[in-house]
C-alpha cells in the first residue's frame, strides 16, 4: 500500500486494521504518527456526537455568566445581521465561488506541488486543458458546482496562493471584481465559460489571470 | 394531525403497553430508540424542530412497516436508515431554507478552543458546518455504526466514494480544528 492508500483508509475509518495497513504502519514512522493523531480526532468525534447539537451551540459557561452571554448574543446577532445586510454579495456567482472556496479551508493550506495526473483528473470532467507548469499548482480537485463538475485549483505565486477556478458552464458578459470575506477575486469571461480567480492576500491576481487565460484550452466537446 | 392517527406509534404509547397488545413490545423498542434516532436526526438536520418532524414521521412509517422487521436486532440501523431518507426527503422540500441556515453558520468564525470542553465545542461547531456530502456519511459510521459498504448501499455510491468522504470529512475536521490537513487523495467518486 501507498502512503496516500494508507492515508485514505486511516482517515475514512482510524479505528480500522488490516494485514496489509499494519504491514505499512510497521515501515512508516508518518503514517503511524497520521493514524496516532486520527485516533484522537476520532475519539473527540464521538465525545462530539454523544450530545445533540442543541447544546453545540451553547458554549462552556457557567450559569452566572448566561444572561450576559444571551444579551452579548442577541447585540452580536443584531450586528452580524447588519454586517451580513451591509457586507451583503453583490453577484451572485462570485457569491457561490467564495462559499465553495470557504468549505474547502485545507485548499490554501496545501504547498506542496500536485502531480501531473491529479491535475489531468481534476479537468477530465470539464472539457479543458492546461498548459501551465505543474510544479505552481498545490491543489487540484474536481468539485461539484453549480451542477456540475469543475476545477478547483491553487496556484503558487511568490505573493501567496492563487484559487482558480475553471467554469466551462457559468457565463459571464464581461470581467467582473469582488471583494468578499476577507478574499479579493475576479470572474473573467473565456471562450466556453469562465475562470474565477480568488485570493487571501496580496498576490497579483490580474498576472494569474492574463497566464490563466492563455493557458487553459478548451476542448470542443465536455461531456 | 399526525398525533391524532390511530396507528401512531407514538400518539398512544401508554396505552399500547398497559395491554397485552402483541405490538407492545415493538413499540417500546421503537421508543426505546427514540433518543438515538432523535440525536442522528438533529446532527443531520442542525434543527432541533426538523429533526423532531424526521423521527415523528419515521417512528410513522416504521410502524407502518413493522412487518418488514424480522431482525429486532437489526431494528435501530433499520430505523435510522428511515430516518435518514425521511431527512433526504425534508431536505428536498426545504432547501431553500437550509441554504439560510448554511450561510448561517458559514459567517460564524470557528469558536476559539481553551479547555477540553472548549476542544469538543469547536469540534460540535466544526461537524455543524460540515456539507451534507460529508456529514452523512460520517453520522452514519459514528453514529449509525454502518460499515462503508452499507453506507454505500444507503447513498448510493461507491465503497471508494464512501471512503473518500469519510477522509475528507476527517480532514476538513482536521482543518476546523487548526490541525494541518494532510494532502487530499485523488480517487473518483463514480456511484457503483
Amino acid at each position: 500500500m501507498s502512503c496516500e492508500q494508507v492515508r485514505l483508509q486511516i482517515g475514512a475509518d482510524p479505528g480500522g486494521s488490516a494485514p496489509d495497513l499494519e504491514q505499512h504502519l510497521q515501515d512508516c514512522e508518518t503514517c503511524r504518527q497520521f493514524r496516532a493523531e486520527m485516533r484522537t480526532l476520532d475519539a473527540n468525534i464521538r465525545r462530539a456526537l454523544e450530545r445533540p447539537p442543541a447544546s453545540a451551540g451553547t458554549p462552556p459557561f457557567t450559569a452566572s455568566w448566561r444572561p450576559w452571554a444571551l444579551a452579548a448574543s442577541v447585540l452580536l446577532a443584531m450586528v452580524a445581521v447588519l454586517a451580513v445586510w451591509l457586507l451583503r454579495p453583490t453577484d451572485t456567482l462570485a457569491r457561490e465561488v467564495v462559499a465553495h472556496v470557504q468549505e474547502e479551508p485545507e485548499s490554501w493550506l496545501a504547498r506542496q506541488q500536485v502531480d501531473a495526473q491529479s491535475i489531468e483528473s481534476a479537468l477530465s470532467g470539464a472539457g479543458v486543458k492546461l498548459d501551465l507548469t505543474s510544479d505552481r499548482i498545490s491543489y487540484a480537485q474536481s468539485c461539484w458546482f453549480r451542477d456540475h463538475y469543475v476545477p478547483h485549483l491553487v496556484v503558487q505565486t511568490a505573493q501567496g496562493p492563487v484559487t482558480v477556478m475553471i467554469l466551462r458552464n457559468q457565463h459571464v458578459s464581461a470581467r467582473r471584481t469582488f471583494h468578499e470575506e476577507g478574499m479579493s477575486g475576479v470572474i473573467v469571461p473565456a471562450p466556453q465559460g469562465s475562470i474565477a480567480l480568488l485570493t487571501r492576500g496580496g498576490a497579483n491576481i490580474d498576472a494569474v489571470t492574463a497566464q490563466l487565460q492563455q493557458d487553459v484550452r478548451w476542448l470542443p466537446d465536455a461531456h | 394531525m399526525r398525533n391524532s392517527q390511530p396507528e401512531s406509534p407514538v400518539s398512544s404509547i401508554g396505552e399500547r403497553l398497559s395491554g397485552a397488545d402483541p405490538r407492545a413490545s415493538i413499540t417500546q423498542l421503537f421508543e426505546s430508540l427514540r433518543p438515538d434516532l432523535l440525536r442522528f436526526a438533529h446532527w443531520l438536520a442542525r434543527d432541533r424542530s426538523l429533526a423532531e418532524d424526521n423521527v415523528q414521521e419515521s417512528l410513522l412509517r416504521a410502524w407502518r412497516s413493522r412487518d418488514t422487521l424480522k431482525d429486532r436486532g437489526a431494528a435501530r440501523a433499520w430505523l435510522l436508515t428511515i430516518v435518514r431518507r425521511e431527512h433526504a426527503r425534508l431536505y428536498e422540500r426545504k432547501r431553500l431554507e437550509l441554504v439560510s441556515l448554511d450561510e448561517a453558520l458559514e459567517s460564524q468564525a470557528p469558536a476559539k478552543a481553551v479547555d477540553p470542553e472548549g476542544d469538543l465545542f469547536t469540534l460540535r461547531n466544526a461537524i455543524m458546518r460540515l456539507p451534507i456530502e460529508y456529514r452523512e456519511p460520517l453520522l452514519l459510521q459514528v453514529l449509525g455504526g454502518f460499515s462503508t459498504e452499507e453506507i454505500a448501499g444507503e447513498l448510493a455510491l461507491s465503497s471508494t466514494a464512501v471512503l473518500t468522504r469519510l477522509f475528507r470529512a476527517r480532514n476538513k475536521l482536521r482543518a476546523y480544528c487548526g490541525m494541518s490537513p494532510v494532502p487530499d487523495v485523488s480517487t473518483s467518486e463514480a456511484a457503483p
